[in-house]
């Protein structure tokens, strides 16, 4: 379809000047912060980047070798990198236009359809959200067939211990087995050809606030999970199943003492502030760290050379920080541990005691970029905290430090020691209301993961612009039940859209252009060697963007609402597919629209404050839909 | 440790508004009704009864010893925060985790009795039992607090026509 009547403030725009700041309240002096190009160099990102041209970064690389066959999605985030790039580029910015629906699949399950399939071979596997339902569909045979459904037994009772929708972020598939987590804290084992279950285990305690969402990732026969519980006073962890028989290999804490942490000979942190003894204890009052958060809920990767997985860690719990003085190591940091025994090799605590849920679980994409005149190697961290970090991945040393999106809870990155500069004025406590704190607790950027494309040198960002008031009050510890602490509603950010796809320079932290949507872009990015770059809509348009400029190329309106992740794969026919899940849901979709949730016909709400006008747009659906390029016109 | 003789306490209670009430086979306090020789059959007032007389379960007659005591609205109130209550159904019970408090749409009946029994015995979906934690009269100031919440909510229809949010494109 061609796109028509693009929203004129979706087209590429600077964002450098001040915006008002809208209904938030007043800022004060720090509305000058909205000027994201006036400050010097420590503190946000520079203009953006006019039309065309691009930003492209000569040189950058992906940071690991090529996983699998070129036409294949075998890993949830497409290899260890994390890249979301695809090698495949008969679709083209000339030709992507033709694209038309192939086929579509229903999942047979409502609620937020995060993740995306996998394609292994002429095999396609999805996972659905709760109850988890696994399918295999044989992409040989016309009509796209399944070949078997696992339909797991997985406890109801989860349901009401997970903090954001029922949502499932993927599986993932080694030596003929697709592996991935039930809602209900097991992980499960399926054989790919027959989808019998092979192993499951328990790893995670739903009584004590534990469920599972995360996709898994497999390193050396080891099955990295972790739990979701951020929000539900879970002292957070990951363990290491083995593939073949599901028995715990290892397992190592994110909070309490280094001996659970994993902390010994091998641990050499970049920053002075990551180094001493039992920090994991000794940054908490006593015992607040048995139940800190620190959940693992979010996307690993893995850099086969170094031996490194990394991943990021949940927000302490609760919000309250005056419950928790201290730094709270290591909630809401960036870990790097050895795969094979857990052991932890270096930590960056991106959002020292935090106050504003700003969780650093995020995506660390792993790239060889030059910064500074020589080749280094990095993983690129687009944080809830609203900055973008480019991080030595060998030493956790950070070397860039920009706001992605309006940011005035700091006023900068001190790159000296890689701590936030707080402004007290933002810091959130109990008995009180701080107002207009952006970004929002839904961050700069939630779950939705970026992509990286080493032909443009850029990443591609799907991204949000809100901001909230926060009202801590105390909270009680009742394991099994929230431990929060706080009221947060949210409002769309300054400038009037309250989201944004973006091309981004990670080399020297500038936004390169930027599509403002509506709504938070809560889908993840795809991006190909062809140079097109998908991402999808929270009311339900796919959408294909020039990969170089940004200039919109198609859109597609899928079923429902679209909080999945695009994936790309060579067909047996040898052509190159798109496929993405339609189905609103997760953080965005369920909990902060309102009556978008109102699938059972007793639980109709009323439209919440953050995004009241989305349950116009769209409803609860749950379908795969499938586009390649249909015939040629004049 | 004591917390049997609470459910004892509730269970006796039930006992004798159902005895006072009309039934039409001798029960014993809980609703059940001995079979000869045969487990126990337990009537569940809102199921289909094929060819009897309705019965409502036991939980639709119990009354909230302290309906209309304004300081049980007021302690319900404080309680819903305090017990966590409002992190998962949302600030004064409009969703979030679990479900809306305020549609007046009750999956497991919305009479004093059956709110009681879903706080106290817990329901499917994950909410919590709190039965063994909390004294009756805590949970029926909870009660009588959440059954305030849907007062004055229409859900039933949105109207989309006329004035919508400004909205660009496509």
């Amino acid at each position: 379809m061609e796109p028509k009547g693009w929203p004129a403030a979706a087209k590429l725009r600077a964002l450098g000047g001040a915006v008002a700041p809208g209904a938030l309240g007043a800022l004060g002096a720090l509305g000058a912060l909205w000027a994201l190009g006036a400050l010097g160099a420590l503190a946000c990102s520079g203009p953006a980047g006019g039309t065309g041209g691009g930003g492209r970064v000569a040189g950058a690389r992906i940071g690991t070798p090529a996983a699998g066959a070129d036409g294949e999605w075998a890993m949830p985030a497409k290899d260890y990198a994390g890249s979301r790039y695809s090698t495949l580029a008969e679709i083209t910015p000339a030709n992507v236009r033709r694209l038309v629906v192939a086929w579509s699949f229903s999942t047979g399950v409502l609620r937020g359809h995060e993740g995306g399939p996998l394609v292994i071979g002429s095999s396609m596997y999805l996972v659905t959200p709760f109850p988890n339902v696994a399918y295999a569909i044989d992409l040989a045979q016309p009509g796209a067939p399944l070949r078997w459904k696992y339909r797991p037994e997985n406890s109801q009772a989860a349901i009401g211990e997970a903090c954001c929708d029922v949502v499932n972020r993927g599986a993932a598939y080694a030596d003929g087995m697709l592996v991935y987590n039930l809602l209900d804290g097991e992980t499960v084992a399926v054989d790919a050809a027959t989808g019998v279950e092979r192993w499951r285990t328990r790893v995670a305690d739903p009584n004590r606030g534990e469920t599972m969402t995360m996709a898994p990732l497999i390193v050396h026969g080891n099955v990295l999970v972790g739990p979701s519980g951020g929000e539900m006073g879970v002292r957070g962890w990951m363990s290491a199943l083995d593939l073949a028989t599901g028995r715990e290999r290892w397992r190592a804490y994110n909070l309490g003492p280094d001996s659970e942490v994993r902390i010994g000979a091998g641990y050499h942190p970049f920053y002075a502030a990551e180094r001493g003894r039992d920090l994991g204890v000794t940054s908490w009052p006593a015992g607040a760290w048995m139940h800190g958060g620190g959940a693992v809920w979010g996307w690993l990767t893995y850099d086969p050379a170094l031996n490194l997985v990394y991943y990021g860690t949940s927000n302490p719990g609760p919000w309250d920080g005056e419950l928790r003085p201290g730094d709270n190591k290591f909630t809401s940091s960036i870990l790097a541990r050895d795969p094979d025994t857990g052991e932890l090799r270096w930590a960056f605590q991106v959002t020292p005691h935090d106050l504003w849920d700003y969780d650093a679980v995020n995506e660390n994409i792993l790239a060889d970029l030059p910064i500074g005149g020589s080749q280094r190697k990095v993983l690129v961290h687009f944080d809830r905290n609203g900055f973008e970090y480019t991080i030595d991945r060998r030493t956790g040393e950070v070397l860039v430090a920009a706001a992605y999106v309006p940011v005035n809870w700091a006023s900068g990155i001190d790159l000296a020691t890689g701590r936030p500069k707080v402004n007290p004025d933002k810091a959130t406590g109990i008995g009180r209301t701080v107002h207009g704190i952006c970004p929002s607790l839904e961050g700069g950027k939630n779950q939705q993961p970026a992509a990286f494309s080493p032909a443009t040198g850029l990443f591609y960002v799907p991204t949000n612009n809100l901001c909230m008031d926060f009202t801590g009050r105390h909270p009680t510890y009742i394991p099994g039940t929230p431990y929060i602490g706080a009221d947060a509603p949210e409002t769309g950010g300054p400038g009037g859209y309250r989201g944004e796809f973006m091309a981004w320079d990670a080399t020297t932290g500038r936004k390169v252009w930027g599509i403002r949507e509506p709504f938070p872009v809560w889908s993840g990015a795809l991006v190909t060697a062809g140079n097109v770059a998908f991402y999808g809509t929270l009311d339900g348009w796919l959408k294909a963007v020039d990969a170089r400029t940004g200039a919109p190329l198609w859109e597609n309106k899928v079923s429902s609402g679209i909080v999945g992740n695009p994936i790309t794969y060579r067909g047996p026919d040898g052509h190159q597919y798109v496929a993405v899940y339609a189905g609103i849901g997760g953080d965005m979709g369920a909990l902060i629209a309102g009556d978008v949730a109102a699938g059972p016909p007793y639980d109709v709400r009323e439209r919440g404050a953050t995004l009241p006008d989305l349950a116009r747009h769209t409803s609860l659906g749950g379908t795969l839909f499938v586009f390649k390029l249909g015939d040629s016109r004049p | 440790m004591s917390v049997w003789w609470r459910g004892a306490a509730a269970i006796s209670t039930v006992g004798l508004l159902v005895t006072v009430g009309v039934v039409r086979a001798a029960r014993s306090p809980d609703g059940a009704v001995p079979v000869a020789g045969g487990p126990t059959f337990v009537v569940h007032g809102d199921n289909i009864q094929p060819g009897l007389p309705v019965v409502h379960s036991a939980a639709v007659t119990l009354r909230n010893p302290r309906e209309g005591d304004r300081r049980a609205l007021a302690e319900g109130s404080a309680l819903f925060v305090a017990y966590n209550c409002a992190d998962c159904h949302g600030s004064e019970g409009s969703g979030a985790m679990g479900p809306s408090l305020q549609d007046g749409r009750w999956h497991f009946g919305g009479s004093a009795g059956e709110v009681y029994e879903s706080i106290a015995e817990g329901r499917p979906d994950g909410m919590p039992a709190w039965g063994g934690r909390l004294p009756p009269s805590q949970i029926w100031a909870l009660v009588t607090y959440v059954r305030t919440l849907s007062a004055g909510h229409n859900v039933s229809t949105e109207n989309f026509t006329g004035a919508t949010v400004e909205r660009q494109g496509h």
